[in-house]
């Protein structure tokens, strides 16, 4: 075949492998999730839906200080639990790829077992741990350490903060390993020859050559963590009344398709807005450098 | 660095590791401590709770339902991760960042605004509720992390072993056939492995779009939720147990060299 047959083989190819999968994904994920928008935008009367545009849904939310509050809540947690992940998975990654040589992989595999395992079974898990009657207090108390099981350690804000660190480590540590490790050791080596100390070094090289890791893990934990609605309802207790929660309920109990469908609508945008303005800032940045190809 | 600052760091991971299997671990010992309350002091070791689980003909029908969404959710992913991984890593056009963002997508969106999104479209559209709605949902939910495995492995293959293929005059096809699938064949099994777990994992979408039929997931949800027992230790113990072998099995094939 001549080079312009296989050029234009190799277009026909590239369109058919994505063809499909772009038309599963257009049909059963964007499709509904307009079919979803189109609701925001009518009313409910008693058991029926109205199918007559009107702003009156997000007029109503975006007026309401418990529905804003309720979203400034959902953002305030991402943000706190993704700054958290960072705190804890920074030391451990930087171990993992500069450090470990023979068991690299099986750590990183025993990272993804509880990831993997599921929501509901690490949730449970929590709670036989963290229950008034469960095994923490129990310990405690047979230990004679405590007379009084802890309230707080379940149904609390304090629970429901481990948890999701807990859940969502596993998506910071991963990439920002994957950027630790392809830092190249020289850099490192040159700055202390330069004589940089410890902190300088970390500060100064490997802080800022591992910036794609940070910002990718952290936009990803601070979406999982808006998004998690499981975590908060079971583990959290009262305090545990998130948007998320709220938007289940009109879609259950309380049946305002409408409502429920601006409020997420509403938590999308707001979602959407807080990635694109931290990945904007991120490669405006000195440490996007990296991203931007060398242009300053 | 210095010696003393890395042995800081050694101890400090295996604080981590021992933060993220505490849960696990004391699940586990509870589910063979005789005791009905879930507490210290430790009583006597038994198995009851496994065999209570296990001859419990609710579960056992949980279970047969939940292999029956995560079979062909696993070909489903399967199939359309294969080809996805192989337009993320080998071809470039125009539009390729679309379609990476649309692959990303049902990641991005949080799972509960998905499934309501499938409940208002299935509404509209008037399908019912039942398997093929699950195989559905559940298979866009997990695509993108099939998507991943799937491209890490290919992105590992040396392109130059296609276009030599290429240079002594095989077609495509044959590339394919005959260089790049059996180069991507471990990371199709590695994908193929997760998303069977992620299945089985799957609890929000399976819960809005199931309708009558009940995946395991489903079914012991309200358990899980309620009441703690250590048959219910036993269960999810059982569970972790069987998705450790096939994650293990799935790291194994996906960092295995293939042979050249």
């Amino acid at each position: 075949m001549s080079s312009a047959a296989i050029e234009t083989k190799r277009k026909r190819t590239a369109f058919g492998l994505t063809i499909p999968t772009g038309l599963f994904v257009g049909t059963f994920c964007v499709l509904p999730l307009l079919v979803l928008f189109s609701y925001s935008f009518f009313q409910v009367d008693f058991v029926a839906i109205i199918r007559e545009p009107t702003l009156d849904n997000y007029n109503r939310i975006l007026h309401s200080g418990t529905y804003m509050g309720l979203i400034v809540k959902a953002l305030v947690y991402g943000i706190g639990i993704a700054f958290l992940c960072c705190v804890i998975a920074f030391p451990l990654a930087l171990f993992i790829a500069k450090r470990v040589t023979v068991y690299k992989s099986a750590l990183l595999t025993l990272l993804l077992i509880p990831l993997y395992t599921g929501d509901l079974i690490r949730i449970f898990a929590w709670r036989v741990v963290l229950g008034a009657e469960g095994v923490l207090n129990s310990l405690l108390q047979w230990m004679g350490i405590i007379h009084e099981p802890l309230w707080f350690l379940l149904f609390s804000p304090f629970a429901t903060v481990v948890v999701l660190t807990y859940n969502y480590l596993p998506f910071m540590v991963f990439p920002l390993w994957a950027s630790i490790e392809a830092l190249d050791d020289s850099y490192i080596e040159a700055a202390m020859d330069l004589g940089s100390r410890n902190l300088g070094v970390f500060f100064k090289v490997i802080l800022p050559l591992s910036g794609p890791g940070l910002v990718a893990g952290f936009l990803m934990v601070f979406v999982l963590v808006v998004g998690d609605y499981l975590t908060p309802q079971l583990i959290g207790g009262s305090s545990g009344v998130t948007v998320t929660s709220a938007i289940h309920d009109m879609f259950g109990a309380a049946f305002d398709w409408p409502t429920g469908s601006a409020l997420a609508w509403v938590l999308l945008a707001c979602m959407t807005a807080f990635v694109a303005i931290a990945l904007y800032t991120f490669y405006r940045s000195p440490w996007g450098r990296g991203i931007r190809g060398g242009r300053r | 660095m210095n010696t003393k600052r890395w042995s800081f760091l050694r101890g400090y991971a295996f604080l981590v590791y021992g933060f993220i299997y505490l849960p696990i671990m004391l699940m586990g010992l509870f589910s063979v401590n005789s005791s009905d309350l879930i507490a210290f002091p430790l009583t006597k070791f038994t198995l009851h709770w496994y065999s209570e689980i296990l001859h419990d003909s609710r579960i056992l029908k949980g279970l047969i339902t939940t292999m029956s969404v995560a079979v062909p959710v696993t070909l489903i992913t399967t199939v359309f991760g294969s080809t996805a991984a192989l337009v993320l890593t080998r071809y470039s056009f125009r539009l390729k960042p679309l379609f990476a963002a649309l692959l990303i997508l049902p990641f991005f969106v949080p799972k509960l605004i998905f499934a309501i999104a499938q409940v208002t479209f299935l509404n509209d559209v008037g399908i019912d509720k039942g398997l093929i709605t699950v195989w559905i949902s559940q298979s866009l939910i997990i695509l993108p992390f099939v998507t991943i495995i799937i491209a890490s492995v290919l992105y590992k293959i040396d392109k130059s072993l296609e276009e030599a293929a290429e240079d002594l005059g095989a077609r495509p096809w044959l590339t394919f056939r005959r260089v790049t699938l059996p180069l991507m064949k471990n990371g199709i099994m590695a994908g193929a492995f997760i998303s069977f777990v992620l299945s089985n994992a799957e609890y929000t979408v399976s819960f809005f779009t199931s309708g009558r039929i009940q995946p395991l997931s489903v079914l012991v949800a309200s358990d899980f939720r309620f009441h703690l027992s250590p048959s219910l230790n036993a269960l999810a113990m059982l569970i972790v147990l069987f998705n450790i072998l096939i994650i293990i099995a799935s790291e194994w094939v996906r960092r295995k060299k293939v042979e050249q």
